[in-house]
């Protein structure tokens, strides 16, 4: 792996330069009391001394709301406008490890039986700069789900790691993409000494110690192959009061429902964000509804995420990131879930 | 052992009594999570389930929800014990004004509360919040001691609610702002909305079986999280609310976005007091204002 | 926010984008809308919700007495004001409307007996709501036209519109109505 090193006012002279050279560029912006992936128009904006961003950045590769065609009514036919596919070049800074993970566990999805143009295109656009994590809490678990808080390689195309003198960062760059940016501005990248290397190992050293959550995931997927009804599923979800505020935020939830805003001439065709845990999200225009109470609901978050996507691509679509449990107006944990579940398949339950 | 571990034994003792009378099917209380600083929603169906509950300064979730159709796993049971703040026994009172419940099957387990923690507020759940870290409701709580309850729990205490100037200190400054600075200030909010209708979910008052926002024949709401979508809702939201709303801040603690939702709603209930002369939460035999009309309604808007 | 991310994508791109999206604006006003822009003059657009029994009835009694109003007003016709969902004024808006009228029967006159007093309360609360949200109000008028009151109809058409102009477009809603939901959307 390319190995550099870049101080603050190096990075901040990367970001100008991107901005300058018509990118797209993304960082973690105070807004309020939280921080939120917002593009900047320069350096100042983007804060990286902060711990985790309200809304993971999938946004940028699967907006929550995306037109994928228009259409006029004339007379007796339909005119379709197709949406222009062609996306700006982003860069995202400061991603944590669990975001930067996201979109490689998405990537087999939408390429599964219908490879999405939405999704590709603008993930051939974008380039990820994930950072070393300096704070965590009781939420954090990505340790847990085969991640780590330090880790250079679960998708960012540039991993940045604070040295302990608090100005330079390590850069790792394990993509092309990632050694393209370096070589698009060679002045700012300074070669990295053995001694870099060694402190960048103990900063990740540091890092790993902030996860004090740790789960024991190896029971998980066989206990929910056979526990599809089980006493849990009602016991812990029943709070679930069924908001979207855990899949909107996670960084690997993607089911999307298509939607047209539209008027007797026409209108556009969207793809918007939609959630398991939103009492509609099964509903049949019979007015049936297979998952009709909330725990079955919830049971399909977990069991989407810790079984099906493993049966299917052999990923588990969780990063850990703990933002549902963050969030959720009724802490509904899912470590929390994913504990008792673990206790439940050791005990043999 | 300090105030709250006593009120939290009492509670716990209580439920598990009713329980084991069979005086009712299950009780709502909150119980510890692993999560530093929070609380959760429990429900105890057994006396012994009953030993998990607590009360503290964290337990900020308003359980009256599951009062609610909107929760019928819980709600369709027989006969329900709850514990309630007296924000919660507000909504209470607010459920029963509206025939969402049947007052003589639910028993209250009333609490004093000394104010909750805030929403970025710091509390280790042990002792009262310091002043700063209350959550802004509780600065203008006038309900410490719950107005209805079945039992009490805790020591009557008198409120002292802040003044009403600074309550509605926010919302004067905005009334005074120009429309186009008034468009932009909420424009810069409503941008964030990410339509997870938390804030509804988890509105007791928020029981419809059918949103508004969901009904697609005809398609009012834009159900797409833009700039007219995300405008629509949130107005809709808040004026279904009008009249209704008894402040319990829920929503705007649920907000992910942090949207303030409760000025949208405060400034209704303020409205509502004005114009019609109730606030919701306090009687609930008073009438739903927007349900009803006295024929001297102010006509001064109407040409 | 994401429509923030993209907002120097959609400066550019504004002009190309603006034909497919027009329909948002209310396709059957564009005609009239390029006619008035080649007069150079901007018109209002505005439009009454009106009850069936008192003002509609105002309305025609105006037309049957050849009396004359300004001709921007668009007239749709409900039961009652009772039947006027504050979504209905929502939609106004959003489809382009610059100003808007509710107008019913007088207090003690409704042919549903209180139809016109529940929407007094509903709209009492949502103008204020509306007011706070930063529509100006006097783009959101209300009145009490009964059927003899032909006169009364044609000042208040006249009145609000005149209130309108001088307010001018409704930006606010308008700039909305035609943001493209994301990123970019080029025709053909």
């Amino acid at each position: 792996m390319e190995t550099k090193i870049i101080n603050k006012q190096d990075l901040a002279k990367l970001i100008d330069g991107l901005i300058s050279a018509g990118a797209r560029t993304v960082a973690p912006v105070k807004v309020g009391q939280m921080h939120l992936f917002q593009e900047v128009r320069s350096p100042a904006e983007a804060v990286f001394d902060y711990f985790l961003a309200r809304r993971s950045p999938k946004e940028f590769l699967f907006p929550q709301t995306e037109p994928i065609f228009s259409y006029t009514r004339q007379k007796d036919s339909v005119k379709i406008h197709p949406v222009d596919m062609a996306f700006p070049r982003t860069v995202v800074f400061g991603l944590r490890p669990c975001d930067a993970a996201g979109p490689g566990i998405l990537d087999a999805l939408f390429a599964w039986d219908y490879e999405d143009k939405f999704w590709f295109n603008r993930r051939e656009q974008t380039a990820f700069v994930s950072m070393t994590c300096a704070q965590a809490d009781h939420a954090c678990f990505c340790s847990s789900v085969g991640l780590s808080p330090d880790a250079a390689d679960t998708g960012a195309d540039l991993h940045l790691t604070l040295l302990d003198d608090g100005q330079r960062y390590f850069v790792e760059a394990p993509t092309g993409k990632g050694k393209k940016l370096v070589s698009e501005f060679p002045s700012l990248f300074k070669p990295a000494t053995d001694s870099d290397a060694a402190a960048r190992g103990s900063a990740g050293e540091k890092a790993k110690g902030l996860i004090t959550r740790k789960l024991d995931l190896s029971n998980v997927k066989q206990w929910l192959g056979s526990h599809f009804t089980d006493e849990l599923w009602e016991r812990l979800s029943a709070k679930c009061i069924g908001c979207g505020a855990c899949a909107f935020e996670c960084p690997t939830c993607h089911c999307f429902d298509f939607q047209d805003e539209a008027t007797p001439e026409g209108g556009v065709r969207c793809k918007n964000w939609d959630s398991c845990c939103i009492d509609n999200f099964t509903l049949h225009a019979s007015g049936h509804n297979p998952r009709n109470i909330q725990h079955k609901r919830y049971r399909q978050r977990i069991m989407h995420k810790f079984k099906y996507y493993i049966d299917k691509f052999g990923k588990t679509l969780c990063t850990g990131c703990g933002r549902c449990s963050r969030q959720c107006p009724v802490t509904l944990d899912i470590a929390e879930v994913l504990e008792n579940i673990a206790a439940k398949a050791a005990s043999g339950s | 052992m300090s105030e709250y571990d006593n009120i939290s034994n009492e509670i716990r003792e209580l439920a598990a009594k009713l329980l084991a009378r069979g005086e009712v099917d299950v009780v709502i209380g909150y119980k510890p999570t692993a999560l530093p600083g929070r609380t959760q929603p429990a429900f105890a169906y057994k006396p012994e389930d009953a030993r998990e509950f607590v009360f503290n300064p964290l337990c900020v979730s308003g359980l009256p929800l599951y009062l609610t159709k909107a929760k019928p796993e819980i709600s369709a049971k027989d006969r329900i014990a709850i514990v309630a703040k007296g924000c919660d026994v507000k909504n209470i009172v607010a459920l029963q004004r509206e025939n969402q419940i049947r007052r003589e099957k639910i028993k209250v387990i009333g609490v004093v509360c000394k104010g909750v923690v805030g929403k970025y507020g710091r509390c280790d759940g042990k002792t009262e919040p310091k002043p700063e870290d209350l959550d802004e409701k509780c600065r203008y709580c006038d309900v410490n001691t719950p107005r209805d309850y079945d039992y009490l729990i805790g020591e009557k205490i008198e409120s002292s609610p802040q003044s009403k100037e600074k309550e509605f200190e926010e919302i004067n400054r905005i009334e005074k702002l120009s429309p186009r600075e008034r468009w932009k200030f909420w424009e810069e909010h409503f941008k964030r909305c990410i339509k997870c209708y938390a804030c509804s979910k988890v509105c007791p008052l928020c029981y419809c079986n059918r949103c508004i926002v969901d009904k697609t024949m005809p398609r009012w709401i834009d159900p797409s999280s833009h700039a007219r979508g995300n405008l629509a809702w949130n107005i809709i939201r808040a004026q279904h609310l009008a009249g209704r709303c008894t402040g319990c801040g829920e929503c705007e603690r649920s907000c992910p976005m942090d949207i303030p939702l409760m000025l949208l709603n405060k400034k209704l209930e303020r409205e509502s007091e004005e114009l019609f002369g109730y606030r919701s939460g306090y009687n609930p035999h008073d009438p739903i204002p927007l349900a009803v009309f006295r024929e001297e309604d102010d006509d001064e808007f109407v040409r | 926010m994401k429509k923030y991310f993209f907002k120097s994508v959609q400066i550019s791109v504004f002009r190309v984008i603006r034909v497919p999206y027009l329909w948002l604006k209310n396709m059957s006003e564009q005609s009239e809308n390029k006619k008035n822009e080649s007069n150079g003059e901007w018109e209002p657009k505005i439009i009454a919700f009106v009850c069936n029994w008192c003002t509609y009835v105002g309305a025609d009694m105006a037309g049957t007495g050849r009396m004359k109003y300004q001709a921007n007003v668009r007239i749709i016709k409900v039961p009652c004001t009772g039947r006027i969902d504050p979504l209905f004024l929502m939609r106004a808006f959003e489809r382009g409307a610059d100003g808007i009228l509710v107008s019913g029967c007088h207090p003690g006159d409704c042919h549903y007996n209180a139809g016109n007093y529940h929407a007094r309360r509903r709209f009492a609360a949502f103008r204020k709501l509306i007011e706070f949200i930063g529509i100006d109000l006097r783009r959101l008028q209300f009145s009490w036209v009964s059927a003899a009151e032909g006169k009364k109809f044609v000042t208040i058409i006249n009145e609000v519109t005149d209130a309108i102009r001088a307010l001018g477009p409704c930006k606010e809603y308008q700039s909305m109505a035609l943001e493209p939901p994301k990123d970019k959307v080029m025709p053909e």
